[in-house]
């Protein structure tokens, strides 16, 4: 089996960590199905986790394949793996239902413009989910949408606790693409397993989400390009504290 | 009990859900559209996705569904 195995570090690494995503999203979403704003937003909630948890049951098998699991081969498994490559934000509860919002929003919409990008993969088991979860995930950005606008008309406290769970996840979303010059996510782009580089990657993001934002009058630091028809980051952001191995703010 | 059906009802105000659609469907082509349920949002978009979610127990061929205050009595019960 060895002959068969692909040796690929930068891939292994993006895949540990986009799985790595979605399982604790799942988890975190698992938590609300029974504690959503409405029975029909449970209800949905539910069938979210459910999705995010399939997602997740779909890419770690794909790491065993990769010489780099030959040495490890506990850390490809969800259910004996100790390292952890998702955003800070996912290592706690929700604190609230905006929470759940926010990582919907914001962290799985970033995950799905990824995918988006693998839709056309040089690497076939990619390319082939890439496909079925950027489908599934047009639900998932239509609850986004809706429930980002339902919170931000509701104003008050309920808009307050919203903008701040989308200012806590905003960073480390943004940071999840890496640098312009991210070896992994460059590799990845040079042999064709993703048509996007990191910068692109966010401004497609970006493209994505700032129609709502902008829309709702909703505070972040993002200004509308009239020329370029783009919107852009007006802050750098916070590269100094972002592991480029865990895909990840640093913790302490 | 109470409380936790008062505090249901308060959150549902606070965040104005108040519009109800009812949902209908159908398994085969040859078929006609039945009511299946219904589903509370004020968002057309939530709408479909409390739709599909809350009923998906079979792979549906159609699914629409209608606010209910467009519905028109015409004879009354």
């Amino acid at each position: 089996m060895a002959g068969t195995h692909i040796d690929n570090a930068a891939l292994f690494a993006v895949l540990s960590s986009v799985a790595d995503n979605k399982q604790a999203i799942g988890r975190r979403y698992a938590y609300w199905c029974n504690g959503a704003p409405a029975l029909e937003a449970a209800v949905a909630a539910a069938a979210m986790a459910q999705d995010e948890l399939g997602h997740a049951r779909t890419l770690y098998p794909l790491l065993e394949d990769f010489t780099q699991a030959e040495s490890v081969p506990s850390q490809v498994e969800p259910m004996t793996r100790t390292l952890h490559y998702h955003v800070v934000y996912l290592d706690h509860d929700f604190q609230g239902w905006s929470d759940f919002v926010a990582t919907n929003f914001l962290l799985d919409t970033a995950l799905t413009t990824f995918f988006a990008a693998a839709q056309n993969s040089s690497y076939e088991p990619l390319r082939q989910r890439s496909r079925k979860i950027v489908h599934e995930e047009r639900i998932h950005e239509m609850h986004a949408d809706g429930w980002v606008r339902r919170l931000a008309k509701a104003g008050g406290s309920v808009r307050s606790t919203l903008a701040a769970s989308l200012f806590r996840l905003w960073d480390e979303t943004l940071c999840w693409f890496g640098p312009e010059d991210d070896p992994n996510m460059q590799s990845l782009y040079r042999e064709g397993i993703i048509d996007a580089t990191p910068d692109e990657l966010r401004r497609r993001y970006l493209q994505k989400i700032m129609p709502t934002l902008s829309s709702l009058e909703i505070d972040v630091p993002v200004s509308f390009n009239a020329d370029t028809k783009c919107w852009e980051l007006r802050q750098s952001l916070p590269w100094n504290i972002w592991d480029s191995v865990t895909r990840r703010k640093s913790v302490g | 009990m109470n409380s936790m059906i008062a505090g249901t009802r308060s959150r549902r105000e606070a965040l104005n859900e108040t519009q109800v659609w009812h949902v209908y469907a159908r398994r085969k082509y040859e078929e006609p559209l039945h009511e299946i349920g219904n589903v509370m949002a004020d968002d057309v978009e939530l709408a479909k996705v409390y739709a599909r979610s809350i009923y998906d127990e079979f792979s549906w061929v159609e699914m629409v569904i209608i606010p209910r205050d467009s519905i028109v009595t015409v004879i009354e019960s």
